[in-house]
């Protein structure tokens, strides 16, 4: 992946810089916003990540001005600003991720490889499949070869979101926000417990297990035994 | 000091504007009555003097000088003199009758002074109108009358509505003090709050009269502001005491452990379970700085802007969904009995999470096979949400206390948690209005909410 960050921390910079570099990936840094607008608007990229508060132009600015002259590139906001509206104002403002800091690198790394690979809104495609898992999202039955798996309300939407970004690393907090619509963390590990009852009805003596977990990271489903 | 201020407020300028009014136009009036009044008894003094010239001519005409005199001191000694005077002269200037001056021997209307009458205003003489009239013999005859009256009647009009305006002006100037008084200590008793809050009493409120005016409405609405003010900077204080306090602690378990990690070399297999423990000490301290974060911000009351209508039936169902397999997997049954069509004002994220709050508080601080019931109730117009077990309870001593923050019943010190989640729940209690109470369940905690109902139909009020 090519990525932007705009971001005047030097510290928390060399911290993102650093870890994408690990894995292979480049990344352009701009200190200011004015920079980013400006590298945003004649190179290519995959992902801006953009800090919401920044000297001069701030991060609402520039994805509003970048939205203005369709620019499309998936944004994903760092900020410290945690309320719900902070967050709403964000996405408002033409945002596809909002991020809080502090956050863990594998969280960043698992949304930012999302809004990159996302697909181009397949809402037409009603049957998901990994595997020989299959998933009809119309009559909501869900398949595993000839053996239909009878899955709760909770269940199905949590496969269902696993299923949609197969081969993807998929964080806990992205499961609590887009299965549960919760922009908040529980005490308990609600994910995990829902997860491993999914599994159990999905890969308990099934051979091969579909969903894997991601250590310090989250999930992913994918036949494979690596998702790349 | 105290009467410039007087003269300064509103109150006394607006008393004195009506006053200066109220005598400009008393002063119109006087002076429209004193004309109309002197000049109709100017008019009537001449037209009588006039008519009893023309009766006179008339008695000269049927019988000359000799006849006049008559006449005349028939008139003088009757009753038809009536305040007339009266002198005839004959064609040589001689005085024949009365005691008016020769200067006043012309044709037509003259005015001399005559001796005092006893009528007239002090240090002023009598004052004649007097109508001069040749007779055909070349004798003069003179009827005159006292004119001063006109005066003396302007006069006494003058001074009666001078009394008048002196009267009324000085009402008003005393009631403009006395009204502009009670404003003035109104204002004082304000402004002397506000300097004592800004000396640092913050819990000074300004005095509230009887009355009701106005500015008694003024000083309750900053009563009420001072208040909620108060309430704010009070969480403030509570936040930054207990990040003060609280935090030092995790902070410094941390410091500590990282520290005994660096005194000696390790192996790799242990520096990775030394940061990975650091790790989790920082994300501990992480959610719990968080946490009073969130309840700051909830306190603070910013979120209710973002209210709208929350089905509270869908939200507990979808809850309960999630919760049923936790306890399960804790050894706990989850009951739920669910009204439908619960709807509440409010923030479903916030609500969401104090549910949440209150059914892991149920599921972490009670043993295996213990049940947890979460029912959601209408009742009237009053919606109620209890969430109760039958684990091993909350001494009652205790009950007022965990809703604090950073709480903790000293057997739960142990388990994992930061004494956060009810005061959580107390916040968005509190944002919302909702009443919120623990009690005994005999055995167990029961935490009951309620809340008014809203009919999902009617719009959100703003």
């Amino acid at each position: 992946m090519k990525l932007l960050l705009i971001e005047d921390d030097a510290q928390t910079a060399a911290y993102i810089v650093r870890g994408f570099e690990e894995h292979g990936h480049v990344v352009d840094h701009a200190k200011t916003g004015r920079d980013g607008l400006f590298l945003a608007g004649s190179e290519s990229y995959d992902v801006l990540i953009v800090d919401r508060m920044l000297p001069g132009m701030d991060g609402l600015s520039i994805v509003r001005m970048l939205r203005s002259t369709e620019i499309n590139t998936p944004v994903i906001f760092l900020t410290t600003m945690g309320g719900i509206e902070d967050r709403v104002i964000g996405l408002e403002s033409g945002a596809d991720d909002y991020l809080i800091k502090p956050f863990a690198f594998s969280e960043l790394m698992a949304r930012v490889q999302a809004l990159a690979r996302r697909p181009p809104l397949s809402k037409s495609q009603t049957v998901l499949r990994v595997g020989d898992l299959e998933v009809d999202l119309l009559k909501r039955k869900v398949r595993r070869g000839a053996d239909v798996i009878d899955l709760q309300a909770r269940e199905f939407a949590l496969l269902e979101f696993l299923m949609q970004r197969a081969g993807q690393v998929v964080t806990r907090t992205m499961l609590l926000e887009g299965v549960w619509n919760f922009h908040f963390d529980p005490k308990t590990n609600i994910v995990e417990t829902h997860m491993s009852r999914l599994r159990s009805k999905v890969d308990k003596g099934r051979g091969q297990a579909l969903i894997h977990t991601i250590r310090g990271s989250g999930y992913s489903i994918h036949a494979a035994s690596e998702p790349n | 000091m105290l009467l410039r201020n007087l003269t300064r407020t509103t109150s006394f300028r607006l008393v004195l504007l009506y006053v200066l009014v109220f005598s400009a136009s008393v002063l119109a009036l006087a002076a429209l009555t004193y004309f109309v009044a002197t000049s109709a008894l100017d008019q009537q003094i001449r037209a009588r003097i006039q008519a009893e010239s023309d009766g006179l001519r008339d008695e000269y005409a049927s019988g000359g000088v000799a006849h006049l005199m008559s006449a005349v001191e028939e008139r003088r000694r009757g009753r038809l003199r009536d305040g007339l005077v009266y002198a005839i002269f004959d064609a040589h200037g001689h005085r024949l009758f009365g005691t008016l001056p020769n200067s006043s021997v012309v044709q037509g209307w003259s005015e001399v002074r005559g001796p005092p009458d006893g009528d007239e205003p002090e240090g002023e003489t009598e004052r004649l109108a007097v109508l001069g009239l040749k007779l055909p013999g070349n004798d003069w005859v003179l009827v005159a009358d006292d004119i001063g009256r006109v005066n003396v009647l302007g006069q006494v009009v003058l001074r009666a509505f001078g009394v008048v305006v002196l009267l009324s002006v000085t009402i008003a100037i005393i009631g403009g003090f006395v009204l502009s008084l009670g404003f003035l200590r109104q204002v004082e008793a304000i402004s002397n709050t506000a300097e004592a809050i800004i000396a640092g009493d913050l819990r000074r409120r300004i005095p509230l009269r009887s009355g009701g005016d106005e500015l008694d409405r003024l000083a309750a609405t900053l009563n009420r502001m001072l208040d909620r003010i108060t309430n704010l900077m009070e969480s403030l204080r509570q936040v930054s005491n207990d990040i003060a306090h609280d935090l030092r602690t995790p902070l410094g378990r941390l410091r500590q452990d990282l520290d005994e990690v660096r005194r000696m070399p390790r192996d790799s297999a242990e520096y990775e379970r030394a940061i990975d423990q650091a790790v989790r000490e920082s994300d501990e301290i992480l959610q719990t700085f968080g946490a009073l974060l969130r309840i700051a911000q909830i306190e603070s009351g910013s979120r209710k802007s973002g209210f709208g209508i929350v089905n509270l039936s869908e939200l507990v169902e979808q809850i309960a969904d999630t919760y049923r397999p936790v306890a399960d997997d804790e050894g706990r049954t989850l009951v739920t009995v669910t009204a439908q069509n619960v709807n509440v004002e409010g923030d479903r994220e916030l609500l969401a999470q104090m549910i949440i709050n209150l059914v892991e508080n149920a599921i972490s601080h009670t043993g295996t096979g213990t049940t947890i019931e979460l029912l959601l109730e209408r009742s009237g117009d009053t919606g109620v949400l209890t969430v109760s077990d039958n684990g091993p309870g909350v001494p009652d001593e205790e009950l007022k206390n965990i809703f604090k923050r950073f709480y903790r019943l000293e057997p739960s010190r142990g388990t994992p948690g930061n004494g956060l989640g009810l005061s959580l729940v107390d916040a968005i209690a509190g944002l919302h209005g909702l009443s919120l109470e623990a009690s005994e369940n005999t055995p167990g905690l029961r935490v009951t909410l309620k809340f008014a109902l809203v009919d999902s139909l009617e719009p959100a009020s703003v």
